[in-house]
């Protein structure tokens, strides 16, 4: 190691750290010397150039749902390690961890700290905070590990180093929606021509300026009273009827079920579980109700509160569904809601 | 919607959104004890049923900790 290597410090979730899987979503953050998990293939990507010091594994719930206790704590971290870049992740499609090394990238960044992540383009860390953190795309899943830690440990060198990046598109990384001044070898006036008549001849062309409209939806009328209204429950917690008989996926839902509630004041843990693979389970499985709350709207429903309650509950998982996949569930969820003369719905999501 | 998540569920664009507990227990929280656990529940159901009510032109958090103040989100 020479004295120009520089110090790393890897950011990892409780599963990738080693520690354990859901049960450990709220594992508090702790830092191991050294590499550790998939930091140790980083390590040998970075070679000399870099050594990884330090590791801060911290619980998925914990980085998303208490960051005032998580943000302290790696701060605390970062301070003791005094790293010259930060390389966090990847994350792949992992929703919670995404956002984690998003939102730890982004303290460091803070403590004057270059960062880099990776994680899957539809990862909701990537809605959150690809404009100010520097994200490497990958694959969905763990297969893409390799080539997702060579992507990251280039950047990560030449972050660290102090160099200036170049163009998303150049480097690798996600664009943060920057346009930098500088001169290019054609005026505008002929660059449009030139992308005019690619198009014209259905040839491939690279537009300057990506347009991404986030699609928005037009949010409903408000219910004139709830109290005449007729509402129904919806839940993206995978919840089943004991066994799963109809055996809901786990996660990466293409669809969703529907299942009567008629008569029943409760969901009891004897009949009802969650099947999600995306939360610890343990707590729903026990009481049905936090991912469905028909105890509580039953008591609402006898005090007049709203109408009626539709006789059926839609489910599905909310967990590594796609963008598209999840439109067409929703579509569906509301068009079959609609039919049925609901007026309003609650929908629980973990 | 309830979410434990609930800046997420703002970010993604939807338009009404009740701040729940956690995400293993979004629509109450069992170290409470029964009788409070099913008077926060509640009040996250009730707070639901509010906005329901309520007019939004954005992405709009309904807070159950501090019903009936709202704190708009502007989409981004």
């Amino acid at each position: 190691m020479s004295e120009n290597t520089l110090r790393v410090v890897h950011v990892l979730n409780q599963f990738f750290g080693g520690v354990g899987g859901e049960e450990q979503a709220n594992l508090p953050v702790q830092t191991r010397d050294g590499a550790v998990g998939p930091g140790r293939a980083l390590q040998q990507l970075l070679g000399d150039q870099a050594r990884i010091e330090a590791t801060i594994i911290g619980g998925d719930n914990l980085f998303t749902e208490q960051w005032e206790v998580a943000a302290p704590a790696v701060k605390e971290a970062l301070r003791k390690a005094a790293p010259d870049v930060l390389v966090a992740g990847p994350a792949f499609n992992a929703g919670r961890y995404g956002l984690a090394c998003g939102a730890v990238c982004a303290l460091a960044q803070e403590e004057g700290i270059p960062a880099v992540t990776a994680m899957y383009h539809e990862n909701p860390g990537v809605l959150e905070y690809v404009k100010q953190v520097y994200i490497v795309p990958t694959g969905e899943s763990l297969s893409d590990m390799h080539d997702a830690l060579e992507r990251m440990s280039r950047l990560a060198v030449k972050l660290g180093r102090g160099e200036a990046l170049g163009p998303a598109a150049d480097e690798g990384y996600l664009p943060r929606g920057i346009r930098r001044p500088g001169l290019r070898e054609h005026p505008a006036a002929v660059r449009a021509v030139d992308m005019v008549v690619a198009r014209l001849a259905g040839k491939p062309f690279v537009t300057e300026l990506p347009i991404k409209m986030p699609e928005r939806v037009d949010p409903a009328p408000p219910l004139p009273d709830v109290k005449h209204a007729t509402l129904a429950l919806v839940t993206t917690g995978a919840l089943v009827p004991k066994g799963n008989p109809d055996r809901m996926v786990r996660g990466g839902s293409k669809d969703y079920l529907r299942y009567s509630i008629e008569g029943l004041q409760s969901l009891s843990s004897e009949d009802w579980e969650s099947v999600h693979r995306g939360f610890y389970t343990l707590i729903v499985n026990e009481n049905p109700n936090y991912v469905l709350p028909l105890n509580i709207v039953r008591d609402l429903e006898e005090q007049r509160a709203f109408k009626g309650l539709h006789p059926m509950f839609l489910t599905t998982s909310g967990v590594g569904t796609s963008v598209a996949d999840a439109k067409r569930i929703g579509e569906g969820m509301a068009e079959e809601l609609k039919g049925a003369g609901v007026d309003g719905c609650l929908l629980v999501a973990t | 919607m309830i979410s434990a998540l609930f800046s997420l569920a703002l970010t993604t664009g939807a338009p009404r959104v009740v701040r729940g507990g956690r995400i293993e227990h979004v629509c109450g929280n069992p170290s409470l004890g029964p009788e409070k656990d099913r008077e926060y529940g509640r009040h996250i159901v009730q707070t639901a049923l509010d906005a329901l009510q309520t007019e939004v032109a954005e992405p709009t958090l309904f807070d159950p900790s501090e019903e009936p103040a709202r704190e708009a989100v502007a989409a981004r």
